[in-house]
């Protein structure tokens, strides 16, 4: 690096860097704008900028080659994101291609990707529940993975800030397993999800059918305005971009709001390989990029580094980061990074058909989606023979459909004259995985990506609790769905591998003990006190509600506690 | 339709149909360019007699007047499995049997067909998934909205 001088450094330097534009970088990237930190995002992708780069958004179906289907060829060349149920030809440009960033594993696990600009918050399912104390508390008192060094308490104001900023709908449910938020008005639930509402709460006490709470403006307030979006227009075309900001994505909302503070810069194409240690200083001085075109070696110097690369992707450039102080990855002493790591099981979903309230159909569409179970099994007790719980998603729609069979005139008929059916009803398990040191990522030896840098070895499972709580979903369901009247009840087992959730986390995981973890209670480096991580890669156990929006809030109250410390000069 | 709405939609069906045709513009070559199989115009114009079968010209149009046909090289082209386009053709090469005959033998035809007839089920299929998608139905007669921006759980309906 000889054609580097001194002023050329300072050019490169800045007072944080980010690493990742998904959910936690976006959200890092605008507190720290907003505190006047002038910020550094680095991003492996291409930029994509709001509406601009959405270039299918409003794309009519006739309008796409194969009516939004993916070419066979394209399929045998990727099969892990193939399997992902949004790569279809509308968003496929959002996604990583399998042959494009290749990982190793030893045992399968679909790794689904967004290397851009905004990362996955273009094409997240946008669910957003609040966990409790019920889950912060959990490893304490089931004696699974380690204490949290948090309770919910600590996370509630940062919640309510996030949530107030991004535009959550929800009904104030009341429920402690699922604390009420600073919610814009719900979606109301379908006729047949408020019927099976009734049917689960009057003959199950305990259990609680509600609407599903979403990053979505069903009513914007002023500060959704501010930001540019405007209210959400129900096309549930979310995973094209939506050019109305209608769900909240880093590139709608967080990187534009940081942006107009004159503190931002983007610099996508920016493949992180290491974090810099100063062995002398003993701290983090800065982040080693390879341009993604011209593999040209960049280093960047920060005072602050937000590590939120997205979890396994944390995990790989922590690891990477090696220095005579962290021979085995930045921050490493408790030899945990890269182990612990859990995951979401969704491997099965039950279907059925109800033949009453015939006189009544939906029209439009409902972006949250339906309804939301939250979990009821092991709650106030432990009731069952494995570990943790489920929560579930439940929807009810009703679909129009035509005779196919003839040929000629009447098949014509047919199709042009859809007939209503019968109401469709069906859910999906979100349950939740207990973490273990033998589900762990690592560098791989000898295989390195198109950067030279080496490549993820990723080796995680299901284990026996996996299957005795998916049995135990399903046989409960199927209970709930006839207690229901519902018939023609179908039970979906799915041998999907673990990554197809798209919930990966931990490995970089809190603690209070620094010999059982990596980072202490404000998403901070033990070891590396101007570090911070918190992307998925820093939760201690997984719960059983969608992890987004607590990374949202991790970020905004780690910013919060690092500028100040920075202020005080501890850091 | 008119010209210009057929012109587009024939561009739409093909994807770059304009660069991409081969270079062989004698009547042997297809309208679209075809990556995996072999077709000769004559195949494609028998195509349209079956797909104009299956969807016939009412007072609407039918599946050749919608290009059709075209969708389901594309679709057999691109998205089938080289075993499927293989037993396509194979089913295509049979049928021409009934080339040039009348719409109720060629569905004569195809109804003696095995039900799991992969040529068959892929022109049926492909056939009926073009025309459901189509610009002309999905504007005109089963309506697409683009921008719904409500969302009614209890509309009452007439059983």
């Amino acid at each position: 690096m000889a054609n580097l001088n001194i002023d050329s450094s300072k050019v490169r330097s800045y007072d944080a860097i980010v690493i990742g534009s998904g959910i936690a970088g976006g959200w890092s990237a605008k507190e720290l704008c907003e505190k006047g930190l002038k910020t550094l995002v680095l991003e492996r992708g291409r930029d994509v900028q709001h509406v601009k780069d959405y270039p299918t958004t409003n794309m009519y179906p006739w309008q796409f080659e194969h009516r939004n289907e993916i070419p066979f060829d394209v399929k045998q060349e990727n099969p892990v994101v193939s399997r992902c149920y949004a790569f279809r030809e509308d968003a496929q440009h959002f996604f990583v291609k399998d042959t494009e960033h290749p990982y190793v594993q030893e045992k399968p696990f679909d790794w689904i990707r967004g290397y851009q600009v905004g990362g996955k918050s273009l094409l997240w399912a946008r669910q957003t529940q609040r966990w409790s104390d019920f889950d912060f508390d959990g490893p304490a008192r089931d004696g699974f993975a380690v204490d949290w060094p948090i309770r919910y308490g600590d996370l509630k104001p940062w919640y309510d800030h996030v949530e107030r900023f991004a535009g959550i709908s929800g009904n104030k449910d009341g429920l402690p397993e699922l604390p009420d938020g600073e919610f814009l008005p719900g979606f109301p639930l379908n006729i047949v999800e408020k019927y099976f509402k009734e049917q689960v709460e009057t003959k199950y006490p305990g259990r609680k059918v509600i609407s599903a709470r979403c990053a979505h403006l069903s009513k914007p307030n002023q500060i959704h305005i501010d930001q540019g979006r405007v209210q959400c227009q129900n096309r549930l075309l979310c995973q094209r971009g939506c050019p109305f900001g209608g769900y909240f994505s880093s590139n709608a909302s967080t990187l534009p709001w940081a942006a107009k503070t004159g503190n931002l810069t983007v610099r996508p194409d920016s493949v992180v390989h290491s974090i810099l240690y100063d062995d002398e200083k003993g701290k983090a001085i800065g982040v080693k990029v390879i341009d993604r075109n011209t593999k040209e070696e960049i280093d960047f110097y920060g005072k602050l580094i937000f590590v939120n690369a997205a979890a396994l992707n944390s995990n790989l450039i922590l690891l990477n980061s090696k220095s005579k102080r962290f021979p085995n990855g930045l921050g490493n002493d408790s030899e945990t990074l890269g182990k612990y790591v859990a995951f979401h099981n969704y491997s099965a979903r039950i279907s059925a058909e109800y033949e009453g309230l015939l006189d009544y159909k939906v029209d439009g569409k409902n972006p949250a989606g339906g309804g939301y179970i939250p979990r009821f099994r092991n709650l106030h007790k432990q009731e069952t023979d494995f570990l943790r719980g489920y929560a579930a998603g439940f929807g009810a729609y009703r679909s129009s459909g035509s005779d196919q069979s003839g040929m000629g005139e009447d098949l014509k008929n047919s199709l042009l004259n859809p007939k209503l059916g019968n109401w469709g009803v069906g859910s999906h398990m979100m349950g939740e995985t207990i973490p273990k040191e033998s589900n762990y990522v690592a560098l791989d030896e000898t295989m390195k990506d198109d950067w030279g840098i080496p490549q993820l070895k990723i080796s995680v499972d299901y284990d026996d609790n996996d299957a005795k709580m998916k049995k135990d979903y399903l046989d409960t369901m199927e209970e709930m769905f006839t207690a229901a009247g519902f018939i023609n009840i179908k039970r979906n087992e799915s041998s999907q591998a673990p990554g197809l959730d798209i919930h990966e986390m931990g490995g970089v995981r809190m603690g209070l003990d620094p010999k059982t973890s990596m980072l202490n209670k404000w998403n901070q480096v033990h070891s590396c006190p101007n570090v911070f991580v918190t992307d998925g890669s820093c939760m201690t156990s997984t719960s059983t509600q969608n992890p987004s929006l607590t990374y949202m809030a991790f970020s905004a109250r780690a910013v919060d506690y690092a500028v100040n410390e920075l202020k005080k000069g501890n850091i | 339709m008119n010209r210009r709405t057929a012109i587009k939609q024939l561009f739409v069906v093909a994807g770059g149909v304009m660069i991409a045709t081969s270079c062989d513009f004698t009547s042997q070559s297809t309208t679209i360019a075809l990556n995996h199989i072999k077709l000769k115009k004559s195949d494609e114009d028998f195509l349209a007699e079956l797909t104009e079968t299956l969807i016939p010209k009412t007072d609407t149009p039918g599946a050749k007047e919608l290009n059709l046909h075209l969708f389901v090289m594309k679709m057999l082209d691109d998205c089938a499995s080289p075993e499927d386009q293989k037993a396509f053709l194979a089913g295509l090469k049979a049928a021409e049997a009934v080339k040039g005959k009348g719409a109720t033998d060629i569905q004569a035809y195809l109804k003696g067909l095995p039900a799991e007839d992969v040529f068959f089920q892929t022109l049926k299929r492909r056939t009926i998934q073009g025309y459901l998608n189509s610009e002309y139905v999905m504007k005109n007669k089963l309506i697409y909205e683009l921008v719904p921006g409500r969302y009614n759980g209890a509309m009452k309906v007439k059983v």
